[in-house]
C-alpha cells in the first residue's frame, strides 16, 4: 500500500491522550523490569526496593490526559512504593481488584481488602505489597490537572484506606468501568471521564478521615493483631481454632487479644467466622473452584457441618451457598453468547445431576501407572514406546497433579499412540476392535473407563454433562517426564514420523478413518443461510495414503440427541466420547463428491503442565502449549515449550490427518494417530544465544520457517487469574492475537537475530507472514511465519 | 487482439482516488492487451534513486511554487485553503488510468490477466539500471502506537534495492527517521500525511549497515487494482471495497487473474501501487514501494454469461492463480453504502479483523454453494479441513482477511 490515516485532519500528531497497552511479552527478560519502571512510574509509582520483578507475565492498559493517569495492571507478586520525583498532586489512588494487599507505613502493617479504595501519599514511608497477583486500577493526578483552579491542599502525609460505600462506591464503579473500556473510549470522551475522576477525587481527599478507617493504637499492637490476622489466615480450615490457642502462639494473654479486637471495634469469634463466610464466598463464586462441591469448600474453611455452613452463609450474604453460585455464574454471562458454551460457564448452573461425585481426579481404571521401558544405559539415548489405554490418557484437561506415564532423559525418542476424542462417531471403524480405544472409550451402564472428561466438578454440578463437565474434549497421551526438566528450561519436542492407526475391526481392515464436526463452538454456529437451525453436522471421512495422500468423505450425519450409557441425553455435541448409535442418525452419502482434501498429518494438542492450576481446560491453548490446532505441526517440526513445573509433564493428542488455518467449523479431519517423537531438554543456564532463548510460548520450527504463535490472551490463566477459564472465551479477538503474534515476532527479530526495532518492522512489513491458526479453540490464534531464506546469506544451491 | 501502451504522465494518472468522472486515459475492447507502466508514490523518499532523470516520475512528481505537475492527491477538497494539500492526501496511491473496458455494465464481471511484472530501473546517472524501493514504517502503521524503543512514535523510512539478477531479492540499502518536510507551498508535513512530498536528505540522517545479510525474496504485485466504484464520484485509495482496491496481497502478482463485479459503464480499471515485496499484514503500513510495469489482458464477462461459471454471483473481488481461488474479506465489504456519508473517515475507526474474519468465511461459502454446488454442510465441513484464511492487511482502514482453496481439492479422479 499505502496511505496516510483518512481520519483526524489535523497537524497535531502528538497524541496526548492516546491509549497505550503494556504487556512482558515485547521485552527481553533483561528489559523487562525497565520497562515495568516506566508503566509504574506513570502513575507516580516504582517497584519498592525489597522486592524484585517477577519475570512472570505482567500487562497493562494505560491512558492519560492532561495531568491524569489511569491503569488497570495485572501482574505477579510484588510490592510497589512511591516514586520520589514524581511531583506534586492529589494522593494516588489504588483500587485492589481481585486479592487485597498488605499496606505498611513506618513501622506498622494492614490488610487492605479487595475493593476497598487506597489513597496512597506521593511522597513517604509507605510500600503495598501484593502476596498473590498484583490486580489494581491505580489512578493518579498531578498538579496539571487541576488547571490553575483554587483547591485546598488535601491532608496527604498518611495513607488511607476507604471503605467502598456510599461515595467511595460511586467512585471505585467508575475507575472499574472506565478502566475497561479505556482503549475504545473516544478522545472527546476519555477527556470529559477524566476530568470527573479530578472532581470525584477532590471531593474524597477532602472528606474528613474516618476514625475507623484509621489503624487502631500503636504501631506495636497493630503489628500484633496483624500477625494474629494471618494465623488466623492459615488456620481458617481448623474447626478448632480457639483464641486461647492463637494467644499461645502469639505469647500473649487471651485478654490482650480480644482487647486488641476490640480495639478495632471487632471481636475474635465473629472475626474468624467473618473471614470463614469471605473465604467461601471468593471459591464459590470463582469458576476455577467449580470443580469442588460446595461440602468440600465448606470443609476447607472450617464448617464441618453442611447445614450449619448454608444458614451461616444464608444469614451473612443473603442467599444460600448454591444459589449463590448460580447467581455468580450467571451475573458473569457476557449478554452476546449465544447458544451452547464452550469451557467454564457464564451462563447459569445447570439442573444438578444426582449421580455421585467422585472426587478423585484419576481415571477409574487407572491401576499404579506403568512407565514406559526405561532407557537402560545412561548417556545413550534410549527408545520408549508410550501405548494408549485408559490408564495412560488424560481427557480434557492438563494438570501438574498427574504422575507420569512414562520418565526419559533428554536426547530420547518415544513413540506415543494418541487417540482421536471423535472416534466414538463411527464407533464401528474407529473403536471397535481396537484394545486401546475400545479400553479408553469404554463406557457402559456401570463402568466407565475414563471418567473424568474435562477440568469441571466430577459431580457435574455445572450443567450436569458428565464429570469432568467436558470443560476441555482432548484425549492426551502422557505425561512423560523428563528428567532433570525445571521451571525456566525449554523442551524441543521434534515430531520425527506421524503413522495413522488403521481400523481395528476386521470388516475394514488397514484402512484408516476420521472425523470432522461442525459443532456449536464452530466459527460458522451463529449463521446458517437454511435450516434446520442451529444443526450440527458430523462427516466420516476416509484416509487414502497413495503417492497424492488425501481424505474424502464417506458418510455424514446430522447430531441426533444422543442418550450415554448413564443415561445423560446430549442434544449437542456437549462431551466427548459419547458413542454414537448407528441407528440413531440418518447417514448421508454421496457428500464431498469428488473432492479430495490434500493431508497435513499433525498433532493439534503438545502441551508441558501448566504452573497456574491443577486442572487446566484442554481447550484454549496459551503458553505452556495446547491446543495449538496449527497444521505445520506436522513430520519433521519442531515445537519448543517453556517449562513451567518439575519434570515438564509432556502430553500429546488430538492428531488430525488435516485441517485448514482457521479450523473453522470447529474441529480438523480428527483422526487417531501415532507420532515418534525426540525430546531434547535445554537447561536454563545453556539457553542464551538460542533462537529459543527468552522463550514464554510456544516456538514452531520446519525446515524452512520459524512459526511464532500468538493468541488473543498470550497467558490467559495469569492475566485474568480465577476468573481466566471462562474469561478467555468471552473475549477472544483475532485483533488481539494479531497484537500479540507482531510483538512475539519483533522480539525474536531483536533478540533472536539482532535487529532494531526499526529493522524489525520494515522486516515484518515486507516478508513476515501473518495468518489465522484458529477462530474455535477460546483462545484464538493468529502466527507470524518468517522464512529462513531470508537470512541465507548466498542461496547458490547447485 | 491488440497491443497498447499506457506510460505514467500527469495526463494518465490520478493520484489518491478511484472516480467514475475521470476521462478515461485508455479505451479497451474484451480480448485487448495494454503494458501499463505504473510509479510508486513513495519514490519521493529518495527523489535521486527513484524520479531524477526519469521523464515519467520527473513530470508526475513535479512540483514547484508555481507548477504542480498533479496538484490533486486524494479525494478531499480542492479549493483552498488546505491543511495538507489539494485532496488532503484523503487516498495516497499514484493510479495509472482508468482504461475504460467497451461495452462494460453494472452487474458484468472484468477479468484482469497479469501476464508480465518488471521493475521500472533508476534512470539517475549514478544508479541507472538499478531498482529501488521504500518502505515507510508510517503513522498508519500496526505497530505505531506500541513501540518500545524511543523516541515514540516515530516514522521510519528504509530504502531497499532490488536485485534481479538471479532469482530476484531486495536488500536494504539505509534507513532514516522522518523529519518535518516543507513541501513548496509552505505546508510543513510533520509526519507522513500527504504524498509526494519530496523529502529533503539534508534534513536526515542517513542509517547504513542495516539488515545486514537479510535478503527478502521478491515478490512483485500491484498493491491496488480495481474499478471504479457507484456509490460517490471520488473515492479514496486507501480503503479497498467490493470493486477492489487497495488489496494488498502480493499473490496478485504475474500469472494471476482477477476478478472484478463492474459498478459503472466502461468499468473503469486502474492500476498503482506497485511493490517488490510484501508479507501477509503489511504489518508498518507499506510493502517495498518499487515502480512497476506491468503487462494486462482484459476479459469482459457480461452478466448474463456467468452462471455456471466461477463468476457466477460474483459481488467482491476475487482471485484466481495456477494453484488456487481466494476471496477478499474486508471489515466492511462495502464500506461505502454501509456507513453512509462519511464513510470515508468513518472506516478508518472501525478497523477490526474480527469482521473481515467474518466477511470471508461468508464469501468463500457463498463461493462454494453457489460455484462448486456443494450444500452448506459440506461448504463448512470442507472450509474447516481444506482452506486456508490468512491476514491481508492490517494498515488500509478497511482490514483484510483473505480465505484459500486450493485447486486441487476438487479434482476429481
Amino acid at each position: 500500500m499505502s496511505g496516510t490515516r483518512v481520519a483526524s485532519i489535523g497537524p497535531d500528531w502528538v497524541e496526548p491522550m492516546s491509549f497505550r497497552p503494556f504487556t512482558s511479552e515485547s521485552y527481553a527478560r533483561d528489559d523487562r523490569l525497565e520497562a515495568w519502571r516506566d508503566v509504574l512510574a506513570a502513575v507516580g509509582l516504582q517497584p519498592a526496593s525489597a522486592s524484585a520483578f517477577d519475570d512472570g507475565h505482567a500487562t497493562a492498559s494505560h491512558r492519560n490526559a492532561a495531568g491524569v493517569a489511569l491503569t488497570r495492571i495485572a501482574a505477579g507478586s510484588q510490592g510497589i512504593a512511591p516514586l520520589p520525583q514524581s511531583g506534586e498532586g492529589l494522593p494516588i489512588v489504588l483500587l485492589p481488584i481481585e486479592d487485597g494487599a498488605m499496606l505498611r507505613q513506618g513501622g506498622s502493617h494492614r490488610i487492605v481488602p479487595v475493593g476497598h479504595l487506597l489513597l496512597l501519599p506521593r511522597q513517604g514511608d509507605w510500600s503495598l505489597m501484593f502476596q498473590r497477583d498484583m490486580r489494581a486500577i491505580i489512578l493518579s493526578v498531578t498538579a496539571e490537572a487541576r488547571h490553575g483552579r483554587l483547591i485546598g491542599r488535601p491532608i496527604a502525609s498518611e495513607a488511607r484506606v476507604v471503605a467502598p460505600a456510599g461515595f467511595a462506591d460511586v467512585f471505585s464503579r467508575l475507575l472499574d468501568a472506565t478502566s475497561r473500556t479505556l482503549e475504545t473510549l473516544s478522545d472527546l470522551e476519555w477527556a470529559a471521564i477524566a476530568q470527573s475522576l479530578v472532581d470525584l477525587l477532590l471531593t474524597l481527599a477532602h472528606q474528613s478521615t474516618s476514625p475507623a478507617s484509621e489503624v487502631a493504637g500503636t504501631a506495636t499492637q497493630a503489628a500484633t493483631l496483624h500477625r494474629i490476622c494471618q494465623t488466623i489466615e492459615r488456620n481458617l480450615d481448623n474447626p478448632e481454632l480457639a483464641p486461647s490457642r492463637v494467644a499461645q502462639a502469639e505469647g500473649i494473654s487471651e485478654r490482650y487479644l480480644q482487647k486488641l479486637f476490640e480495639g478495632v471495634g471487632d471481636n475474635f469469634s465473629h472475626y474468624v467466622r467473618e473471614r470463614r463466610l469471605q473465604r467461601a464466598w471468593s471459591d464459590l463464586s470463582n469458576p476455577a473452584e467449580a470443580h469442588r462441591s460446595i461440602s468440600e469448600i465448606a470443609y476447607r474453611y472450617g464448617f464441618s457441618d453442611s447445614a450449619h455452613f448454608s444458614r451461616a452463609f444464608r444469614h451473612r450474604f443473603g442467599l444460600p451457598p448454591r444459589e449463590f453460585r448460580q447467581q455468580e455464574a450467571e451475573r458473569a454471562a457476557p449478554s452476546s453468547i449465544a447458544a451452547g458454551q464452550r469451557g467454564w460457564p457464564q451462563e447459569a448452573l445447570a439442573q444438578l445431576r444426582t449421580h455421585q461425585p467422585s472426587s478423585v481426579g484419576r481415571n477409574i481404571a487407572a491401576g499404579t501407572p506403568t512407565p514406559a521401558q526405561e532407557g537402560k544405559c545412561e548417556g545413550r539415548p534410549a527408545h520408549h514406546h508410550l501405548s494408549v489405554d485408559a490408564s495412560r490418557v488424560h481427557w480434557g484437561y492438563f494438570s501438574r497433579t498427574l504422575a507420569p506415564q512414562a520418565e526419559i532423559n533428554s536426547g530420547d525418542t518415544i513413540t506415543i499412540e494418541t487417540l482421536t476424542q471423535h472416534a466414538s462417531d463411527d464407533p464401528d471403524r474407529m473403536i471397535a476392535g481396537d484394545p486401546g480405544a475400545e479400553s479408553v472409550f469404554g463406557w457402559s451402564k456401570q463402568r466407565k473407563n475414563v471418567d473424568r472428561r474435562g477440568a469441571g466438578p466430577m459431580d457435574a454440578s455445572v450443567f450436569g454433562r458428565g464429570a469432568g463437565e467436558g470443560f476441555g474434549v482432548h484425549i492426551c497421551t502422557g505425561p512423560i517426564a523428563v528428567k532433570d526438566a525445571q521451571p525456566g528450561d525449554v523442551l524441543e519436542v521434534r515430531i520425527l514420523d506421524i503413522a495413522p492407526r488403521p481400523s481395528g475391526n476386521p470388516h475394514y481392515e488397514g484402512r484408516v478413518f476420521g472425523s470432522s464436526v461442525a459443532a456449536w463452538w464452530g466459527y460458522h454456529y451463529n449463521e446458517f443461510l437454511a435450516g434446520p437451525k442451529p444443526r450440527e453436522a458430523v462427516t466420516i471421512y476416509e484416509i487414502f495414503h497413495d503417492e497424492t495422500p488425501h481424505a474424502r468423505a464417506l458418510y455424514s450425519y446430522r447430531w441426533e440427541p444422543q442418550t450415554d450409557p448413564f443415561g445423560v441425553v446430549h442434544t449437542t455435541y456437549d462431551y466427548p466420547g459419547i458413542p454414537v448409535a448407528p441407528g440413531s442418525v440418518r447417514r448421508r452419502h454421496a457428500v464431498l463428491d469428488g473432492i479430495r482434501i490434500p493431508l497435513r498429518p499433525h498433532f493439534g494438542v503438545i502441551a508441558v503442565a501448566p504452573r497456574e492450576l491443577d486442572f487446566v481446560d484442554s481447550v484454549p491453548p496459551s503458553y505452556f502449549g495446547g491446543n495449538l490446532d496449527n497444521w505445520r505441526l506436522g513430520k519433521g517440526a519442531t515445537v519448543y515449550l517453556p517449562v513451567s513445573v518439575p519434570g515438564a509433564l509432556l502430553s500429546v493428542g488430538d492428531p488430525h490427518a488435516a485441517q485448514g488455518d482457521g479450523e473453522l467449523s470447529g474441529t480438523a479431519i480428527e483422526c487417531s494417530m501415532t507420532g515418534t517423537f525426540q525430546v531434547i531438554l535445554h537447561k536454563k543456564g545453556n539457553l542464551a544465544g538460542q533462537p529459543f532463548a527468552d522463550l514464554s510460548y510456544p516456538l514452531i520450527e520446519t525446515a524452512t520457517d520459524w512459526v511464532l504463535t500468538g493468541f488473543s490472551h498470550p497467558n490467559y490463566l495469569a492475566e485474568f487469574g480465577a476468573q481466566g477459564q471462562s474469561e478467555v472465551y468471552a473475549t477472544s479477538s483475532l485483533d488481539l492475537a494479531m497484537k500479540d503474534a507482531f510483538r512475539k515476532m519483533r522480539r525474536f527479530l531483536m533478540n533472536i537475530k539482532g535487529l532494531t526495532e526499526d529493522e524489525a518492522i520494515a522486516l515484518m512489513s515486507a516478508a513476515v507472514d501473518f495468518g489465522v491458526t484458529q477462530v474455535v479453540d477460546g483462545n484464538w490464534g493468529v502466527h507470524a511465519i518468517l522464512s529462513k531464506r531470508l537470512f541465507e546469506d548466498v542461496a547458490t544451491s547447485p | 487482439m491488440r497491443h497498447f501502451t499506457l506510460p505514467v504522465s500527469p495526463a494518465t494518472v490520478h493520484w489518491g482516488y478511484f472516480s467514475k468522472k475521470v476521462a478515461p486515459a485508455l479505451t479497451l475492447r474484451s480480448g485487448d492487451r495494454a503494458t501499463i507502466e505504473t510509479l510508486t508514490h513513495h519514490a519521493n523518499d529518495d527523489y535521486e534513486r527513484m524520479i531524477a532523470g526519469d521523464p515519467g516520475a520527473e513530470s508526475v512528481f513535479h512540483w514547484t511554487r508555481e507548477h504542480k505537475g498533479v496538484a490533486r492527491r486524494g479525494s478531499g477538497p480542492t479549493e483552498g485553503p488546505f491543511i495538507r494539500g489539494a485532496g488532503e492526501g484523503l487516498g495516497v496511491h499514484l493510479l495509472t488510468g482508468p482504461v475504460a473496458i467497451e461495452n462494460a455494465e453494472p452487474g458484468d464481471v472484468l477479468e484482469v490477466r497479469i501476464l508480465d511484472i518488471r521493475p521500472r530501473p533508476s534512470c539517475s546517472a549514478c544508479h541507472a539500471g538499478r531498482c529501488f524501493g521504500s518502505n515507510a514504517a508510517a503513522n498508519w502503521g500496526f505497530h505505531y502506537h506500541d513501540l518500545i524503543e524511543e523516541p515514540k512514535p516515530r516514522e521510519v523510512i528504509t530504502i531497499f534495492e532490488l536485485d534481479t539478477s538471479g532469482e530476484p531479492f531486495a536488500k536494504a540499502v539505509y534507513n532514516y527517521v522522518w523529519t518535518p518536510q516543507t513541501d513548496p507551498d509552505g505546508i510543513v508535513h510533520a509526519t507522513i500525511d500527504y504524498p509526494g512530498v519530496r523529502v529533503d536528505h539534508a534534513t536526515i540522517r542517513k542509517r547504513e549497515n542495516i539488515l545486514t545479510g537479510v535478503k527478502v525474496p521478491a515478490r512483485l504485485h500491484f498493491g491496488t487494482m480495481g474499478l471504479a466504484p457507484s456509490e460517490a464520484d471520488y473515492v479514496s485509495s486507501i480503503p479497498p471495497s467490493y470493486t477492489g482496491g487497495n488489496i494488498d496481497d502480493w499473490r496478485i502478482g504475474k500469472g494471476a487473474r482477477m476478478y472484478y463485479p463492474v459498478a459503472v459503464p466502461g468499468a473503469f480499471f486502474s492500476v498503482g501501487d506497485p511493490h517488490a515485496a510484501q508479507g501477509d499484514s503489511e504489518l508498518g503500513g507499506t510493502a517495498i514501494e518499487t515502480s512497476l510495469t506491468g503487462d494486462f489482458e482484459f476479459i469482459l464477462h457480461k452478466k448474463n454469461d456467468l452462471g455456471g461459471t466461477a463468476r457466477e454471483g460474483l459481488a467482491h473481488p476475487m482471485l484466481e492463480t495456477d494453484h488456487a481461488w481466494s476471496v477478499y474479506g474486508f471489515t466492511y465489504p462495502n464500506y461505502l453504502a454501509e456507513l453512509g456519508v462519511d464513510a470515508q473517515t468513518e472506516i478508518a475507526n472501525r478497523s477490526s479483523l474480527d469482521r473481515a474474519m467474518r466477511d470471508a468465511f461468508r464469501k468463500l461459502r457463498r463461493f462454494l454453494m453457489t460455484v462448486h454446488r456443494l450444500s452448506e454442510d459440506e461448504a463448512i465441513s470442507l472450509m474447516s479441513v481444506g482452506a486456508d484464511f490468512g491476514v491481508t492487511q492490517v494498515v488500509d482502514a478497511n482490514w483484510g482477511v483473505h480465505g484459500t482453496i486450493r485447486k486441487n481439492v476438487f479434482r476429481c479422479d
